[in-house]
Formats: structure tokens, C-alpha cells, sequence
């Protein structure tokens, strides 16, 4: 590889708004990088990001604003349709609460779905800050159950 | 009547679905993949659930949150659509056990349609013809050129546990037969530990055309007349039309009949059609059921003046064929094309993003399905049509140059689609004469006078 070359691709590189190149052939590697920090190559196609909406609405779905909270907090999101409850039976006291803190394993909620009672774990670590979902109220599919700080 | 409908499908018929509802007084109910909560039909949909994220098989195809959302939702019938679950016997019988309504034929029908051979078998029962074949294994030469005689060249050699093309051979004469029969047989073994081989009558550019049938839960079983949907890429339809250019009245009135006949022996409910391959002799053979409403309903509705989907719901409902469908007049001519989000010029490579500018076309006797809407993100993960435009006229030429007209009025830009694909077609001398079978589009593509037609009136979007 000769200079020219290397200036013909890092041309190739502005003319198509490229960050970064790498090649590697018979030992001999190259890597040129535009700007500062890891940039990838091409974004990738635009995918709508849902904000979840709330579930079974009497009005077309509303947005649940974007939280304003820095983010320290992690949701814990429904991995399936069905009704929230916050503990095991009527009688029985919530699974957690705001300040309880929880591991990957601890069951934080029952989803119902077709008369099973699904327990659904935490899945992260940290200390519950708030309860999003109410209890005997239907969730849907990333909705929003608990926040976690 | 039902109070409440959940509709567990996505995109267009989604929305005709909801549409449909809508005009018998009934709650809708939407669910959705992550993907789709843009979409139009969950905007439209009086509620609407998520259930699951975008892939098909995480959220439209997973029972378990449907029937979570149905019974969460409170909804007394479930209308599959076509695609997804619609022919699926296990997703019906679990409707069935749950008391929610399946808005189409019982899983038993699904069940006896959907396995090629169990279908061959009831149309054999039923004195409908089939595609002519060996009636089991064809063990060896001779039978081979016994049975190749029987059925008349040029015959198909196809592995019994074959797929994918493989393990499948033509044979035009007896020397091409046995040399087909071996390298078949080889083949098949090669790739699939089993080297048995059938034999099947090879109709060379058949016309595809279908019957729709309607039946209701009293016993009334009436045909609606034919589509021809011959005209397709790589065995995916891309125009259909309704009535066929090859059909006559003799022939309708015994296809139809035969198409009623076996509906009727599996004891069928709800909308359904019977497909036929017809040789250049107009001979027909039955090949296969589909057991729901099709992507091509539309051109059937316009032409007998009906509405398909309202129809459905109302049998299922347990209402009788309503009159004007139990006797079906057909008038005027009716042409559909599929818009996909595809480049026709880059070999219909897919082509999913964002609709920067979307105008479809209107005036007298154009009809657009479409959930597609200016800013609209086509996602990548479904199947690539964006809409369907179906114009209707006194007469087929009229219809086609309706349709001419309406193509060059539809503005979609951000993305590419077959919308100038469809109307170099409508341009086409061979589609005009209506002389066309399923080697059309291919011939008529890698012909010279080929060309893309662009719509006109650039301004509008830029």
C-alpha cells in the first residue's frame, strides 16, 4: 500500500461521510479513524423506539411522557400480557416496595395470564424506586412495572 | 353481534378488518409488536394491546399473549386475517376451548384442508379433479414408464421427502424420464437419506384460478366466482383479476360447482377459496384450500358488490348468508396490484424505511388498502406490501386503463416500491390481450420494450 493510496481512501472516506475504515491483508493492517471516539460505520435504519403506551385504553393509546429522572433508574418492563398484582393473594403484603432492594432472582410482582399466576423476577440489581404498574390492573408486552434505582 | 372483536394481524387487513367492525357497531381491540405502535390500525383500533417485541414469532405468532390480551381485552371473537394464525388448527381449537370465537372455519376444516395430501384426498372423495399422479412410490423403471404414459408428458419426478426444489426432475419423453427418474432418486438420497420418488402430471404455464367460497353455519355453501391470480414473481402474486379472461360460462359453472362440492364434504364454514391450475385445454385440477380470507378478497367484493370481511363476522356470529351474497350477480371488471416496498430495479430488493411523501390516487372506481400514511416507517421484519390498489370498470379494458391512469397518480417517495413495475404492466400488450399464464411476468421483464414508469408530477414532493 502507497501513500497515494492511502490518500485516495481517506478522500473515498470524507466524499462518504465515513468515520472509520479498516482493512487487513497478508499481515499488514490499517485502521483510519475521523474524529475522536468510536463511531460506527453506518448508523443503522431508523427503528421506531416505543415508548410503552398504557395498556387498554378507552382512547386511542397515550404516550407515557419520557422520564426526566437522570438515568440512574432502570425499568423493570411486563415480559408478557396479562393482569399486575403486587403480591401473592389478596391478604398477603406486596412482593417489594419503594426502597426494598432487590437481586436478578427476586420475584417483584404476579403477572395473571389465563388463570396462571406467572411470578416475574426482578432481572437487575438495585433498590425499587417507584411502582409504575397498578395493582389489578392489566400490562402489556414492555410496559413499565417497577423503576430502579 | 358481537360486542367486542380482537384482530390478531397487522398492517392493511388490520385495518380492513377494523374497518369492517367498526361499520357493525363493534369494539375493536389491536394487538401489536413493538414495531407496529406507529402503525395506522393500532391508532384506529378503539384499544389496543402490545404484545411482544418485533419478530413475528415474539408477538403475532405467540398464542399464549393473544389469548392473555383476548381475555384481559374481555373480547367475544378473534379474527385471524390471513397469514400468521389464520391457518393454524392449534391457534383455533384454543379459541374454541376459551369460548372466544374463531372468525373462520372450525380447527377440524383447517386441519383437513392444510395438509396437502389429507386435501387431495377429500377432493379425490368429492370427484374434483387433481393434478394427475402416480397414486403412491414409484419403485421401479418400468412403473415409471408405465404410470409417465398413463398421465402423458411431460411429467414431474419429485422426491416424496423432497423440499426446497430438491430431489425434482421434468421429462418431456421416455429416455429423459428414466434419466430423470435415477438422477432424481439419487439426488433425493443424497440430501435427504430417502431416495423414493412420485410421479405428477407437469402443467407447463398453467393459469392460476381460484374459487371464493362462502358458507355459513346453516348449510348454505355458494361460490362467488373466480380470480385469476396467474400473473406472479417467483410464485408470490402480483396482480390478480376478477373474472378471468380465460374463464367462460361453461367452464365457471363447472369449477364452481366442484369448488362447492368439496366445501361442502368437509363441512366448511366461513370464507375460503379453492385454488385450480388450468391448462391451455381448460382442463382444471384442484391443488390446494386456503382455509381464510385472502389478500385479493378485494377484487371478488367489487365485482359482486359485497363486503367480504363484514360477511365473515357475520357468520360467525351465527347470521345466515346475507341475500345478495347467497345469490351473487357479478357485474363490472376488477384489477388488483400489490404495492410492495420494494426496488424493482434492484431485482425487487426490499426496501423498508421511512415514507417521506405518500399520496394515493382517487376519482371514480379506485380503491386503495393501505396503512401506509406520509412519515410512516415500513419495518423490516414483515412481509413488503404497503398497499393495494384495485380499480374497477364496465369493462376489462377500461379497468386496465383506469388503473394506467391511478398508477401514474401514486406518489410514494422515501422508499422505493413496484409502483412503476405495475404500471409498465398495465402497459403491456400481452396483459392487455389478457393472454398471459405464470411465465408472464418473467417473459414480459426480459422483454425489450420493458420500461419503469415513473409518476408524473414531481413538484408535489420535493
Amino acid at each position: 500500500m502507497e501513500l497515494k493510496d492511502i490518500k485516495a481512501i481517506i478522500d473515498l472516506m470524507l466524499k462518504n461521510d465515513l468515520s472509520v475504515f479498516e482493512m487487513e491483508k497478508d499481515g499488514f493492517r490499517l485502521k483510519l479513524q475521523k474524529g475522536a471516539g468510536d463511531q460506527p460505520i453506518a448508523s443503522p435504519p431508523a427503528i421506531v423506539s416505543p415508548s410503552p403506551t398504557t395498556a387498554v385504553s378507552n382512547g386511542p393509546p397515550a404516550a407515557v411522557p419520557p422520564t426526566t429522572e437522570t438515568t440512574a433508574l432502570k425499568d423493570i418492563v411486563s415480559p408478557m400480557v396479562g393482569t399486575f398484582f403486587r403480591a401473592g393473594s389478596p391478604d398477603a403484603s406486596p412482593f417489594v416496595d419503594v426502597g426494598k432492594a432487590v437481586t436478578e432472582e427476586t420475584v417483584v410482582c404476579i403477572i395473571e395470564a389465563m388463570k396462571v399466576m406467572n411470578e416475574i423476577k426482578a432481572e437487575t440489581s438495585g433498590v425499587i424506586a417507584e411502582v409504575v404498574a397498578e395493582n389489578g390492573k392489566p400490562v402489556q408486552f414492555g410496559q413499565a412495572l417497577f423503576r430502579v434505582r | 353481534m358481537f360486542e367486542k372483536v380482537l384482530i390478531a394481524n397487522r398492517g392493511e387487513i388490520a385495518l380492513r378488518i377494523i374497518r369492517a367492525c367498526k361499520e357493525l357497531g363493534i369494539r375493536t381491540l389491536a394487538v401489536y409488536s413493538e414495531a407496529d405502535v406507529d402503525s395506522l390500525h393500532v391508532q384506529i383500533a378503539d384499544e389496543s394491546i402490545c404484545i411482544g417485541a418485533a419478530p413475528s414469532s415474539e408477538s403475532y405468532l405467540k398464542i399464549d399473549r393473544i389469548m392473555s390480551a383476548a381475555e384481559v381485552g374481555d373480547v367475544d371473537a378473534i379474527h385471524p386475517g390471513y397469514g400468521f394464525l389464520a391457518e393454524n388448527a392449534h391457534f383455533a381449537e384454543v379459541c374454541e376451548s376459551c369460548k372466544i370465537k374463531f372468525i373462520g372455519p372450525s380447527a377440524r376444516a383447517i386441519q383437513a384442508m392444510g395438509d396437502k395430501n389429507s386435501a387431495r384426498a377429500f377432493a379425490r372423495k368429492a370427484d374434483v379433479p387433481v393434478t394427475p399422479g402416480s397414486d403412491g412410490i414409484v419403485e421401479t423403471e418400468k412403473d415409471a414408464v408405465r404410470i409417465a404414459k398413463k398421465i402423458g408428458y411431460p411429467v414431474m419426478i419429485k422426491a416424496a421427502a423432497g423440499g426446497g426444489g430438491r430431489g425434482m426432475r421434468t421429462a418431456h419423453n421416455e429416455p429423459s424420464l428414466l434419466a430423470g427418474f435415477h438422477s432424481a432418486g439419487h439426488e433425493a438420497e443424497k440430501a435427504f437419506g430417502n431416495g423414493e420418488v412420485y410421479i405428477e402430471k407437469l402443467i407447463v404455464n398453467p393459469h392460476h384460478i381460484e374459487f371464493q367460497i362462502m358458507a355459513d353455519r346453516h348449510g348454505h355453501v355458494v361460490h362467488l366466482g373466480e380470480r385469476d391470480c396467474s400473473i406472479q414473481r417467483r410464485n408470490q402474486k402480483v396482480i390478480e383479476e376478477c373474472p378471468s379472461p380465460l374463464m367462460n360460462a361453461g367452464l365457471r359453472k363447472k369449477m364452481g360447482n366442484a369448488a362447492v362440492k368439496l366445501a361442502k364434504s368437509v363441512g366448511y364454514e366461513n370464507a375460503g377459496t379453492i385454488e385450480f391450475l388450468v391448462d391451455a385445454d381448460r382442463h382444471f385440477y384442484f391443488i390446494e384450500m386456503n382455509t381464510r380470507i385472502q389478500v385479493e378478497h378485494t377484487i371478488t367484493e367489487e365485482v359482486y358488490g359485497c363486503d367480504l370481511v363484514k360477511e365473515q363476522i357475520r357468520i360467525a356470529a351465527g347470521q345466515p348468508l346475507s341475500p345478495h351474497i347467497a345469490h351473487p350477480t357479478p357485474r363490472l371488471h376488477a384489477i388488483q396490484c400489490r404495492i410492495n416496498a420494494e426496488d424493482p430495479a434492484k431485482d425487487f430488493q426490499p426496501s423498508p424505511g421511512r415514507i417521506a411523501f405518500y399520496y394515493a390516487p382517487g376519482g371514480r372506481g379506485v380503491r386503495i388498502d393501505s396503512h401506509a400514511y406520509t412519515g410512516y416507517i415500513v419495518p423490516p421484519y414483515y412481509d413488503s406490501m404497503i398497499a393495494k390498489i384495485i380499480t374497477v370498470g364496465a369493462t376489462r379494458a377500461s379497468a386496465i386503463d383506469r388503473m394506467r391512469r391511478a398508477l401514474d397518480e401514486y406518489y410514494i417517495t422515501g422508499i422505493k416500491t413496484t409502483v412503476p413495475f405495475h404500471a409498465a404492466i398495465m402497459r403491456s400488450a400481452e396483459f392487455r390481450d389478457g393472454k398471459y399464464d405464470t411465465g408472464f411476468v418473467e417473459r414480459v421483464m426480459a422483454s425489450d420494450n420493458f420500461e419503469l414508469r415513473h409518476a408524473a408530477g414531481r413538484r408535489l414532493h420535493e
